[in-house]
């Protein structure tokens, strides 16, 4: 089973190659809200296609590439997505999504932003 | 590991259509041209059989073909989330559809096998195998692109779904005419068989490119809105590449009309018997190519979706600008300095040393194939037989990737070889195609030196170049931003097209006789020239 497993693997791990894929954020309310800083926040993601949320991932990356699963769930609109995210510092931050589309395409994405301090957003 | 899902779905999905052109051209086929309830004095046992036969194959391969892309699935879930994605995936379209469809693959696999088969003049289980094909193609419908739109989902998905059936009108009569031709080599039907079947299917074949086009182009500006989003995203650029390879294999089309309408009017043999069904076998190769180019449009995102990461036509046409060739690399130490920060998610620095050490690698990649070339076009004259060794230059070539591909590892790096290669997909992958180029040099040397005129080792050339042709067309770089990823991409499509006509040109110069094999020939060597220019002037957009 193991050289099955690690077979398959082989297999596609040789073959790898595209970036861009199906599922594609077409609107984020990152673009028009900025974060607060030390503030719970909810982010909209917006996608072209039907999303299987169940059979999805999105992260929180800090500096130093460090991750966090985040919860999410489905927005009002077809092809929402509503981010929970916690209370941030001032800094650089990135969503880092793996996304499984309606049609069969998991996409990965990294929608990066910045929590800028409390006096610059004043 | 979206780089691995998307190039599988593209693999597989190009396997899957090839299988159900098979299937459904091959009914279309018998329902449309050969009509065996008509009792035509020529047909015997053999034809007949023999087209059941495919179908068959390809229903059975359908089915097939459509489990391991479930499995598949289940396993990347499996892989991505780090848990077991059922009862969830369960529910998806996508299992549902699959599974029915690959369900329904195997009844009219089994219906071909153990009715069809053996009715093969009844027009009532002919219509029978049609109807059961049914089911197998309004369940691809629930599996296209068109199926996860959030706006006229419907009327994307009939439209797909009959653009699928109008190539497959073609595609599997090809399947059934190349079996035509072999079953005429080896005196098992008529020979008048051959000229009366090619021209039965001419109006089948027109109607069947009516038919692509008049689906293809509302899906295309459903999906495309702008001439930037058909010139400047991945979505249009495939697209592109695919009109030009609908061209190519429409050109090879009206040349067998032509050739078969000369036999009725003049009685011509020779481009019947000499060149059609070679003409016909690179036309196959042409569209089993455009298959798997549509497979891997559909992972796509439509350029509609990606306004903002659309590039201008000035950007791509500045990738392909000349310039001097990069002939000095960076040093090893500064390329690993800049590796952290260029592939960090967070704080990304974008590295000009991996940028320059990438555009060296490309541009003296690009040196060599042209110098290649040319040594190629000097081998036409018979004063420099010696030339027709170019293909050394291949096992030069793969010398130098070995050492360059992979800088952070044996033998210039640190990380150690088998640490690297089982470890690293891009290395791998790196190594393989490596090794692809060394073993490319030296089988078609080995083939120009034979003296065994049955030899098949010729024939390995044109096969390899058409898989690398195939991997070129699904060729992208994970780590890029979108836009940077496309501006790399356009350059490596358009390789991947010059290497499907390098392939053709090359089993076309195997397979005819003169004059018309040395035009091929140097059509095949033109392309080649091509992709070295190409790469001579690959520049890499600072990332």
């Amino acid at each position: 089973m193991k050289k099955i497993h690690l077979l398959i693997t082989f297999f596609l791990v040789v073959f790898s190659s595209q970036i861009l894929s199906h599922a594609v954020v077409t609107h984020s309310s990152l673009d028009v809200t900025e974060i607060k800083a030390n503030q719970p926040t909810q982010v909209r993601l917006t996608f072209n296609s039907r999303v299987e949320l169940d059979l999805s991932q999105i992260f929180l990356v800090s500096r130093g590439d460090k991750m966090q699963l985040v919860n999410a769930s489905l927005g009002q609109n077809p092809g929402q997505v509503v981010i929970d995210l916690p209370a941030l510092q001032p800094g650089e931050y990135a969503l880092k999504l793996s996304i499984f589309a309606a049609d069969g395409h998991l996409s990965e994405d990294i929608v990066r932003f910045h929590v800028l301090p409390e006096t610059v957003t004043k | 590991m979206e780089g691995i899902a998307d190039f599988m779905d593209a693999l597989i999905g190009g396997v899957d259509l090839s299988f159900y052109c098979m299937t459904i051209g091959g009914l279309l086929w018998g329902f449309f041209v050969l009509k065996p309830w008509e009792h035509h004095p020529l047909y015997n046992d053999a034809l007949l059989t023999t087209s059941v036969k495919l179908i068959r194959i390809g229903a059975y391969a359908v089915a097939i073909t459509q489990v391991f892309k479930i499995i598949l699935k289940i396993w990347l879930m499996t892989a991505t989330l780090e848990r077991w994605p059922f009862p969830a995936f369960a529910e998806t379209v996508q299992f549902q559809a699959g599974i029915v469809r690959a369900l329904f693959a195997v009844v009219l696999g089994y219906y071909a096998h153990k009715t069809l088969s053996y009715n093969t003049h009844s027009h009532y289980y002919w219509t029978n195998a049609v109807l059961l094909s049914l089911p197998v193609i309004i369940a691809s419908a629930w599996l296209v692109h068109g199926a996860s739109r959030l706006d006229n989902r419907l009327l994307l998905m009939t439209l797909a779904s009959l653009h699928q059936v109008a190539a497959a009108a073609w595609v599997g009569s090809i399947f059934q005419i190349l079996a035509v031709w072999h079953l005429k080599q080896k005196n098992k039907i008529n020979a008048e068989l051959w000229p009366a079947l090619l021209w039965r299917f001419s109006p089948m074949g027109m109607i069947s490119v009516l038919a692509i086009l008049a689906t293809g182009i509302p899906i295309a500006l459903n999906y495309i809105d702008s001439w930037n989003g058909f010139i400047g995203t991945g979505y249009g650029n495939l697209l592109l590449v695919k009109i030009f390879m609908l061209i190519i294999a429409l050109g090879f089309a009206y040349v067998n009309h032509r050739n078969v309408h000369a036999f009725f009017l003049n009685g011509r043999n020779h481009n019947l018997e000499c060149r059609v069904p070679y003409y016909i076998e690179t036309e196959l190769l042409v569209l089993i190519t455009l298959l798997f180019t549509a497979a891997s449009l559909a992972s796509q995102p439509p350029a509609v979706d990606i306004p903002t990461l659309t590039a201008s036509w000035q950007e791509v046409l500045h990738t392909f600008a000349p310039r001097i060739p990069r002939l000095q690399s960076p040093s090893h130490e500064a390329l690993l300095a800049g590796e952290a920060g260029r592939v960090a998610i967070v704080g990304q620095i974008p590295s000009e040393a991996a940028t320059a050490w990438s555009d060296y690698n490309h541009n003296i990649s690009g040196i060599f194939l042209t110098v290649m070339s040319l040594f190629a076009m000097l081998s036409y004259n018979t004063k420099y037989a010696w030339a027709k060794y170019w293909p050394v230059g291949f096992i030069l070539l793969g010398i130098f990737l070995f050492f360059r591909s992979d800088a952070e590892t044996w033998p210039l790096g640190p990380i150690g070889f088998w640490e690297s290669t089982f470890n690293n997909g891009e290395v791998l992958q790196h190594r393989i195609a490596t090794l692809l180029v060394f073993m490319l040099g030296v089988m078609e040397v080995k083939a120009r030196m034979t003296t065994d005129p049955n030899s098949k080792l010729p024939y390995v050339f044109p096969v390899l170049s058409a898989f690398g042709g195939l991997m070129l067309l699904a060729h992208s770089h994970v780590g890029f931003q979108p836009k940077t990823a496309f501006l790399i991409q356009v350059g490596h499509t358009l390789m991947g097209l010059f290497a499907l006509i390098l392939a053709c040109g090359r089993w076309l110069e195997l397979k005819l006789d003169s004059p018309v094999k040395e035009w091929a020939g140097f059509v095949s060597v033109f392309a080649l020239f091509q992709i070295g220019i190409i790469l001579m002037f690959y520049q890499e957009p600072l990332y």
